[in-house]
């Protein structure tokens, strides 16, 4: 019996010990991963909508917060919000620029681990140009009669975009929309 | 045996890739580029050292019969470490390797060496031993993704290194490229060695 | 209804779509290693449904109850891969006493499940895909259903392989490689299935 406490003891500080160390390294990268997170998110923000200054936060979709742009004179740009939905074997979370008239300004995928060489493709900018100009209606892909041309043996993940886009735009237009009314 | 051979020994000889075959999971599903096989070669390698290291320290003061655990939380701790700061300092790495960090641990090759090396052996052959056959794993990586990132996008470390008119064999990065590679890759070492 | 139809998905995507073997790369080691012959491969298969199904069971329940509310997430991977070890040899005991003939039957894979990265993948994986707790289960469940049904079909292969006139360097582990790489090509035509 006695032979088992002190097995369980050593295995118990050595426990502790790896513990501690591992919360003092968890307490320096914390911030540090939070603060690239939060990085990130505003560089995708300013690639989708270069000519914003400031966001201010309208709402919240996706666990993501939803933005309200605006130029330095206060007028408002446009609308950020990330879309996320299951492609092919990851979830894709893409960064989207709404322009006032909430067609699309630019998309950004911020977020992926499709098949490398064909999902994975869909972070190339040429791709994500696909999705400029589109309105709610036009988001659809070649194969169902759209004109968003599919990633080379990637339409699932291609479809997983423009719907989880699709769905995000028919989700919030009201919510904008009310919001426009109250600003004006 | 000589330092420099224990070094060196998990190069070719003892390859843990292409010899030994342990660590397949990681070794087929990072190697789509190079970067990538780099990426997870470095950070099973310092996970490889300092367990190494570690455990030629405390081997005495472990009792025989609590071995195992106490290694598997040693090796989970270092993981641990590099996950934090892979993710901290190179985030697109990180992304990339995904849930294949936290599955070092089970890396049959850190535990085999704390088990079959670093449990006998001074912490000066431990540190070479590790740093050998972490390198020796890196190699391995590179090679299969070198292979795999020519075949499938003409490119090596993301630079064009074949002519434009080149059509890339997808396959080779999609999943059966990896075992197809890997098949005939440990079909060649088997060759060399009954020649 | 809608119930009915998430577990279906579940379960395809998880057999077929995205098998923990051929796609994922989990569990190669098991999978080359212990599919020479068509029973020992049914053992390990059964002995992996079942430590999956536990393991993502319990994994769930300690990443919800004990390392969320306490903000120690950071220790997910020593506290899973403890879990998993632990369980495994609980299974073991508690098979030995009660069940004399299945321990006879799983006995000797039981031990080689803890170092099995699809046990450790699968756990990581549904806290990953915020799956809920039922999710967990069946994720588990299904995933160790994948890793049998290839397991039991490599070993089917294999069994015939042994009198097919392979080049002698091939012989073996290479073979098996390239076999497996077929068998990823033809579970990448699963792919197109979208529920």
């Amino acid at each position: 019996m006695k032979y088992f406490l002190k097995l369980g003891l050593i295995l118990l500080i050595i426990s502790v010990v790896a513990s501690g160390i591992l919360a003092y390294i968890n307490s320096i990268t914390k911030p540090l991963i939070e603060e690239n997170e939060r990085r990130e998110k505003e560089e995708a923000r300013m690639d989708v909508l270069p000519e914003a200054v400031t966001f201010d936060s309208l709402t919240v979709f996706n666990k993501e917060t939803v933005y309200t742009a605006k130029d330095d004179s206060g007028n408002i740009v446009g609308y950020t919000f990330i879309a996320c939905k299951y492609g092919y074997s990851s979830n894709v979370k893409t960064m989207v620029g709404l322009k006032p008239d909430l067609s699309i300004n630019n998309v950004k995928i911020i977020s992926q681990s499709e098949t490398p060489g064909l999902g994975a493709n869909c972070i190339k900018p040429e791709f994500q140009a696909e999705f400029a100009d589109k309105t709610e209606n036009e988001l659809k892909v070649d194969k169902d009669g759209g004109d968003i041309i599919s990633l080379t043996g990637a339409t699932i993940t291609t479809r997983t975009i423009a719907n989880s886009i699709k769905e995000g735009l028919n989700e919030l237009k009201n919510i904008i929309l009310t919001e426009e009314e109250v600003t004006e | 045996m000589k330092l420099t051979q224990e070094f060196t020994k998990g190069f070719i000889k003892e390859n843990p890739v292409f010899v030994m075959a342990l660590g397949l999971c990681p070794t087929l599903a990072v190697t789509t580029s190079v970067e990538n096989a780099i990426g997870m070669g470095l950070a099973a390698t310092f996970v490889l050292l300092f367990s190494n290291i570690f455990i030629s320290l405390i081997k005495k003061i472990i009792p025989d019969k609590i071995r195992i655990p106490s290694y598997i939380v040693v090796i989970a701790s270092f993981v641990t470490i590099v996950d934090m700061v892979m993710n901290a300092y190179f985030p697109a790495i990180h992304k990339n390797l995904g849930l294949f960090i936290p599955l070092i641990v089970v890396n049959c090759i850190i535990l085999g060496r704390a088990e079959a090396f670093a449990n006998k052996n001074t912490v000066i052959r431990s540190i070479v031993d590790g740093l050998g056959m972490g390198l020796g794993f890196t190699l391995a990586l590179i090679v299969i993704g070198g292979i795999r990132e020519i075949l499938g996008v003409g490119q090596f470390l993301g630079h064009n290194v074949l002519p434009v008119s080149y059509k890339p064999v997808i396959v080779a990065i999609l999943a059966p490229g990896a075992f197809l590679v890997m098949g005939v890759l440990m079909g060649l070492m088997n060759m060399k060695k009954t020649k | 209804m809608e119930f009915v139809g998430k577990i279906f998905t579940l379960a395809v995507t998880a057999i077929f779509v995205q098998n923990f073997v051929l796609s994922r790369f989990l569990g190669l080691c098991p999978y080359i290693g212990v599919s020479k012959k068509l029973d020992s491969a049914l053992g390990m298969g059964m002995a992996v449904i079942f430590v999956m199904t536990m393991a993502s069971t319990f994994t769930w329940l300690i990443q919800t109850y004990l390392l969320i509310p306490l903000d120690l997430k950071y220790l997910q991977t020593i506290a899973f891969i403890l879990t998993i070890a632990s369980l495994v040899q609980l299974v073991e005991m508690i098979i030995q006493k009660t069940a004399p003939a299945l321990y006879k039957a799983l006995g000797v894979f039981l031990p080689l499940i803890t170092t099995n990265c699809a046990v450790l993948g699968v756990a990581i994986l549904n806290i990953n895909e915020e799956f809920n707790f039922i999710e967990s289960v069946l994720n588990g469940f299904f995933a160790g259903l994948g890793f049998t049904l290839v397991l039991l079909l490599m070993a089917g292969i294999r069994e015939r392989l042994d009198k097919a006139d392979v080049p002698k360097s091939m012989k073996g582990m290479p073979i098996a490689m390239v076999v497996a790489g077929c068998m990823a090509l033809a579970f990448l035509g699963f792919s197109g299935l979208k529920i």
